[in-house]
């Protein structure tokens, strides 16, 4: 047996078989849940005002020093992480340098094998971290114990950490020096505006970097 | 300006591929500009965030040159989920090839309109679409899909009648794409039609080359059709 998602559905009926009907209800849903998305990602934007302005800037530091970001995540996660790596590289007016530590097949599968799912990323920060990086975090629940590892390891080694996190926060928000935390508990939803958050963060942090970069 | 809620787009393109699904498909996801949204496509289906929903085939294209990996790894019957700018040539390649693969398009553009008749279920985001956009249309195109698989009264379908017309003549046929030329003789071609690979006389269409795009009908290429340039 599967879970329905009749739960998200309440209006269709199991034992409807004509396409029109489910078409036009399924129409209805997707706009309410994309106004929804909309929503959340300006109401995010908004509450995190000032606790991105302090990320970008860390961040920016970092890298005018001479740091690099280190991000990573799990599942739909490790590919927020790595389009969050190719933004930063992308990014304008200074590219900021980046590596993401799920996207390298080989690394995981060894850690995965030899020691655990555990020492995935924990294990990458300490052989990447060098003094001024920054590490990301991509969590939706906040609680996967592998990112908190992992953000541990890099507060031991003396980097900067972020986290971008659904549930209001969760676990996380005691493993990072800046907590970027979307309140919601749909994990669609919190992606989405997790990737707003995001593209305004690297946006912020870029121009930091150019400025900063320029006062020299 | 963006043209708001993409609803009735996502609700056709969630029914195809759940038809799709539900006959055995693969889905395969490509995403040339942003290649970790593939990534995530795939992931959503085969390891959904509901627990226990259906893990359903889905498998990443990271390549830029699609064509060349799907028309060999795709099987007759497939999906291919592309997301992308609507004025990228070598997606409107893809799409307007696929139907010789036998696969069915989905396109998420944005960015510049794609084209008017491209045979792909296009869900268009809007010119100023960015990247949550496209991932809250994959993540909708995903639940919608579960939806209707749970519904098993709208997902058999009869014969499609998937057939182009040979714009001279009006004749009907199918899309082929020439693999390769004179495995017969100097007028025969092996072609791809639906996702197999027959012999075609192309006698009535004078000098082609591999790739090219042709209407076949009764193993008779009717005529040669222009294809999406791209580098």
């Amino acid at each position: 047996m599967t879970e329905r998602t009749g739960f998200l559905y309440p209006f269709l009926d199991d034992a409807v078989d004509d396409p029109a009907a489910l078409l036009d209800d399924l129409a209805r849903s997707a706009a309410g849940k994309w106004a929804e998305s909309l929503e959340l990602r300006a109401s995010s934007l908004e509450d995190l005002e000032g606790a991105l302005t302090g990320a970008a800037l860390a961040l920016a530091v970092r890298v005018a020093a001479g740091g690099r970001v280190l991000v990573f995540g799990n599942g739909g996660s490790a590919t927020d992480a790595e389009a969050f790596a190719q933004n930063c590289l992308d990014a304008s007016p200074r590219p900021i340098p980046a590596l993401c530590l799920a996207s390298e097949p080989a690394v995981l599968t060894a850690l995965a094998n030899d020691i655990g799912v555990d020492a995935i990323f924990a294990r990458q920060v300490a052989a990447h971290g060098r003094g001024h990086d920054v590490v990301v975090a991509f969590s939706t629940s906040g609680g996967s114990t592998n990112v908190l590892a992992a953000l541990d390891r890099a507060r031991a080694l003396g980097l900067e950490t972020v986290g971008i996190v659904g549930y209001g926060g969760g676990a996380m928000q005691a493993h990072v020096d800046h907590c970027l935390a979307v309140r919601s508990d749909s994990v669609h939803r919190i992606q989405e505006a997790q990737t707003a958050i995001a593209e305004a963060l690297i946006a912020a942090a870029s121009q930091h970097v150019q400025n900063l970069e320029g006062d020299r | 300006m963006n043209p708001g809620a993409p609803g009735d787009a996502l609700a056709s393109a969630s029914l195809a591929l759940a038809r799709s699904f539900h006959g055995g498909a693969t889905l395969w996801c490509w995403s040339p500009t942003w290649p970790s949204h593939a990534d995530h496509v795939a992931v959503e289906f085969v390891h959904p965030v509901i627990v226990g929903k259906p893990a359903l085939p889905s498998v990443a294209v990271r390549s830029r040159e699609a064509a060349d990996r799907l028309r060999s790894a795709a099987l007759s019957g497939d999906v291919v989920v592309v997301i992308g700018d609507g004025g990228d040539l070598a997606i409107a390649d893809v799409v307007q090839r696929a139907p010789a693969w036998g696969v069915e398009s989905i396109w998420l553009a944005f960015g510049h309109p794609p084209p008017g008749d491209t045979g792909a279920h296009v869900v268009w985001l809007g010119a100023d679409a960015g990247q949550a956009d496209v991932v809250c249309a994959y993540h909708l195109l995903w639940e919608l899909t579960h939806v209707c698989l749970e519904h098993p009264g709208v997902l058999e379908v009869g014969p499609t009648g998937d057939t182009i017309s040979c714009p001279a003549c009006m004749d009907a046929g199918d899309l082929g794409e020439i693999q390769s030329l004179g495995c017969a003789n100097d007028t025969d071609a092996a072609v791809m039609v639906g996702g197999l690979t027959q012999p075609v006389d192309l006698s009535l269409v004078g000098s082609c080359e591999p790739g090219d795009l042709i209407v076949v009908h009764a193993g008779v290429a009717l005529t040669k059709l222009a294809v999406s340039v791209h580098d």
